[in-house]
């Protein structure tokens, strides 16, 4: 099999086997629930699944972990041993510990790490039959070495079958420098005893050169069940310290992952992670091709206009004809957009265990409810949503929902229920995070804020203007930090991630009955309402979400002040103004501030005046990425093209927002 | 060319020229020459002409050699093509079956 074709098997088995993960994970949580034994053979066959699909597909490293799980599971599945709350939370941190694996396989990684091989342990001991011989052990799993000792000794049947040594060892060649050493023992003593069709000989075969244990094994793959191999290294080379994500206090997936963890390969993993493929059902498929043979056909019937004069009766077959290809093409444009509508089920997935990891710890007792799950979203939204509803169910753990005896006291059941919620709302989806805790203590908020000096008193405030608090960088209020939550990062960060799709996130909490965290975010990326707004000859595109309102300014309304920059009076707060010709280098623009109009726009959490000639008018507009097609330019974030052709560039608030910072300080 | 053919040269000395395609297919009737072969004194074996090889015809020659040189034989190369040396040393093989370094002409 070549490379390239392995390449895109594996990728399908890791796809598949991160789906039976989760699998594996929602029976596994179900069971701890008190689900039915059922659920014990669907757990076993999804680790069975992947045991064999590692086998095959060339990660044996994976393959022999899962065996441990499988041997746990079969013992628990043919009764000879009861499923406990411990089992289970082996089986859920070996589910963990794979889906980790998976990753390390997608960024070309070593499988194996310290934690693999410590929970390799622990499930061998929990099977009783403790960890296997420490070194050998040890040496067996490296993954990448220098040299590397290699015995092969084919069984007498493997020539028959079409696999020849020498082919193999040919291969093996590739990896690096070979020494090798013929062993005879097996030979026949006498020629005419030797059946030339079987194979006697063995090798010992030294390799020099740094080679990946995969690879090598790589090579035997088709002839595994036909030959004895073991393959030993022999200078092992040291490898990188082992991930710091692998400590337990991470209990979230990969994805989760602190914001903050930036390292190159994990950006790598991203990549690849974001690039992999999307499953479509064969009706969308078949919804697709019906309309393209739509549009076909239209085609073909605006095709007849071209001969011929075009009287009244015709006119108004080709006006039908064009109402029909709008229509088709319309739907189209849906259908496709659909492909990439995912539902937002493989989000939420993630939080059950999460919950159930964090309540354990806290000492809370928390219902977890889910609304809404099929809902579907744009799948590169639903890559984003996660972390920022990680921030949000894991703070409404910790600081929301109340330990039991203090839900007793305020006359609530022990048990705290927690929902998350997702529906369609017009061209939006909006997902819900609430819970019946404690709800925002406006007191604590306002004393933090003063402390802070964000504000210097809460008078007059409004109760939404006081939660909004919490989203200012740095705010917590949790009078103990935990490894959860707390440490100043986490709303600022979910307001950040959330205006970066293009969403908001509002809040909504009654003090003592609990809070309702609404964030709310376009169905697709790939289309955005905005305001083209003229500057000279160009037009740009506002995004229509980062506009609060425009006005118009008297010519005295601006004041500049030290240090070049510009402001005005906006509803009893002074706004810096941004000029987009300036901004943006265009020529022949309005430069009186009473020719042209001041829009108010908001990004990362300021508000600015941009200044333009005018709005022309509501578009949507389709965003072509500038960065796929040129490269990436600070303040836009993407380009359309217009009515008439010709292309406007979409306004990146908050990437415009700190041009202009820059500028001034340079 | 294709079959190994065995000639006669009085009852002193064999010589036995391998196939062009010296494979697991062609090897039953290649180890009868060579067992045949056992019984001579002198033997030379006429590589020359092999154009494919693979690791059966090869541990069939290195069975062969063990037995004539335990008989106090000695076996000669008449000559080795290049893809039978090529595949010699990817096995490892090159020492047992004392192939000649180069094709004498």
């Amino acid at each position: 099999m070549s490379k390239a074709a392995l390449a895109q098997f594996q990728q399908v088995f890791i796809e598949e086997s991160l789906e039976g993960l989760d699998t594996m994970e929602s029976s596994l949580l179900e069971l701890d629930n008190g689900g039915d034994a059922e659920l014990v053979h669907t757990i076993f066959r999804a680790a069975h699944s992947i045991k064999g699909g590692a086998a095959t597909f060339g990660f044996p490293e994976m393959s022999s972990f899962t065996h441990e799980a499988e041997s746990l599971l079969d013992e628990v599945r043919s009764g000879k041993r009861a499923i406990d709350g411990a089992i289970i939370e082996l089986l859920l941190r070996t589910v963990d510990c794979l889906r980790a694996m998976f990753a390390r396989a997608q960024a070309g990684e070593p499988l194996n790490d310290t934690v693999a091989e410590a929970l390799r342990n622990e499930l061998a001991a929990a099977m009783g039959r403790g960890a296997p011989a420490g070194a050998v052990q040890a040496r067996r799993n490296v993954d990448q070495a220098d040299a590397w000792t290699i015995r092969f000794r084919p069984y007498a049947g493997m020539l028959a079958s079409g696999n020849d040594p020498l082919r193999l060892i040919r291969e093996l060649g590739g990896l690096g420098e070979l020494t090798v050493t013929p062993e005879f023992d097996r030979l026949p003593a006498t020629l005419a005893a030797l059946e030339p069709g079987e194979c006697h000989l063995g090798w010992t075969i030294e390799l020099k050169g740094p080679a990946r244990r995969a690879d090598i094994s790589g090579v035997f793959d088709w002839v595994e069940d036909e030959c004895d191999l073991s393959i030993d290294a022999r200078h092992v080379v040291t490898e990188a310290a082992p991930p710091p994500a692998a400590a337990p206090a991470a209990p979230a997936p990969a994805a989760a992952a602190p914001v903050a963890d930036a390292g190159a390969a994990r950006a790598q993993r991203e990549a690849s992670a974001e690039s992999s493929s999307v499953r479509v059902s064969i009706d969308k498929i078949d919804g697709l091709i019906n309309l393209v043979g739509e549009l076909v056909i239209t085609q073909s019937m605006l095709d007849t206009f071209r001969e011929g004069e075009i009287d009244a009766a015709r006119l108004a077959v080709l006006e039908q004809g064009l109402a029909q290809l709008a229509r088709h093409t319309r739907e189209l444009q849906e259908s496709v957009m659909g492909i990439r509508m995912l539902p937002i089920a493989s989000v939420f997935n993630r939080f059950p265990r999460m919950v159930r990891d964090i309540s354990q710890k806290l000492g809370k007792q928390v219902k977890l409810e889910l609304v809404g799950e099929q809902t579907e979203l744009d799948k590169t939204v639903l890559e984003k949503i996660g972390d920022p509803m990680v921030h949000l169910v894991r703070n409404a753990i910790d600081h929301g929902l109340e330990t039991p005896d203090k839900r007793r006291a305020a006359g609530k059941g022990d048990t705290g229920t927690l929902t998350l919620a997702a529906s369609h709302r017009g061209g939006s989806i909006v997902v819900e995070v609430s819970d019946d805790g404690a709800g925002l203590n406006r007191d604590a908020i306002i004393g933090k804020a003063v402390q802070r000096g964000l504000i210097s008193s809460g008078e007059g405030m409004s109760d939404e203007a006081v939660a909004d608090l919490i989203f200012q960088p740095g705010f917590s209020t949790a009078a103990v930090t935990t490894d959860l939550s707390g440490r100043g990062v986490g709303m600022d960060v979910v307001r950040r991630n959330v205006a970066d799709l293009g969403g908001t996130v509002t809040i909504r909490s009654t003090q003592g009955k609990g809070s309702v965290f609404t964030i709310t975010l376009p169905l697709t990326l790939a289309i955005i309402d905005g305001l083209t707004a003229a500057v000279g000859e160009e037009r740009y595109i506002v995004p229509l979400v980062s506009i609060v309102e425009s006005v118009q300014l008297k010519g005295d309304a601006v004041r500049s002040v030290a240090g070049g920059g510009e402001l005005f009076r906006f509803r009893n707060e002074y706004l810096p103004v941004i000029r987009l010709h300036d901004a943006f280098g265009c020529q022949d623009a309005v430069r009186g501030i009473d020719e042209g109009l001041m829009v108010v726009v908001e990004g990362d959490g300021t508000r600015v005046g941009l200044f333009v000639d005018g709005l022309i008018g509501q578009q949507q507009a389709v965003v072509k990425s500038l960065e796929a097609n040129y490269r990436r330019v600070q303040g836009v974030s993407g380009a359309t093209i217009l009515a008439d052709g010709s292309v406007a560039l979409i306004v990146d608030i908050a990437g415009l927002v700190r041009l202009q910072a820059r500028r001034k300080a340079a | 060319m294709g079959k190994a053919t065995t000639q006669r040269k009085g009852d002193t000395v064999r010589a036995i020229s391998l196939p062009a395609d010296f494979r697991i297919a062609a090897l039953d009737e290649v180890k009868a020459s060579l067992v045949e072969a056992l019984d001579v004194p002198a033997v030379q074996i006429d590589g020359a002409a092999v154009e494919r090889v693979d690791t059966a015809a090869l541990q069939l020659l290195v069975a062969y050699r063990r037995e004539a040189v335990a008989r106090g034989q000695a076996p000669a190369w008449q000559g080795a093509s290049a893809a039978m040396r090529e595949a010699a040393a990817v096995l490892g093989l090159v020492q047992a079956l004392e192939l000649p370094a180069t094709t004498p002409a």
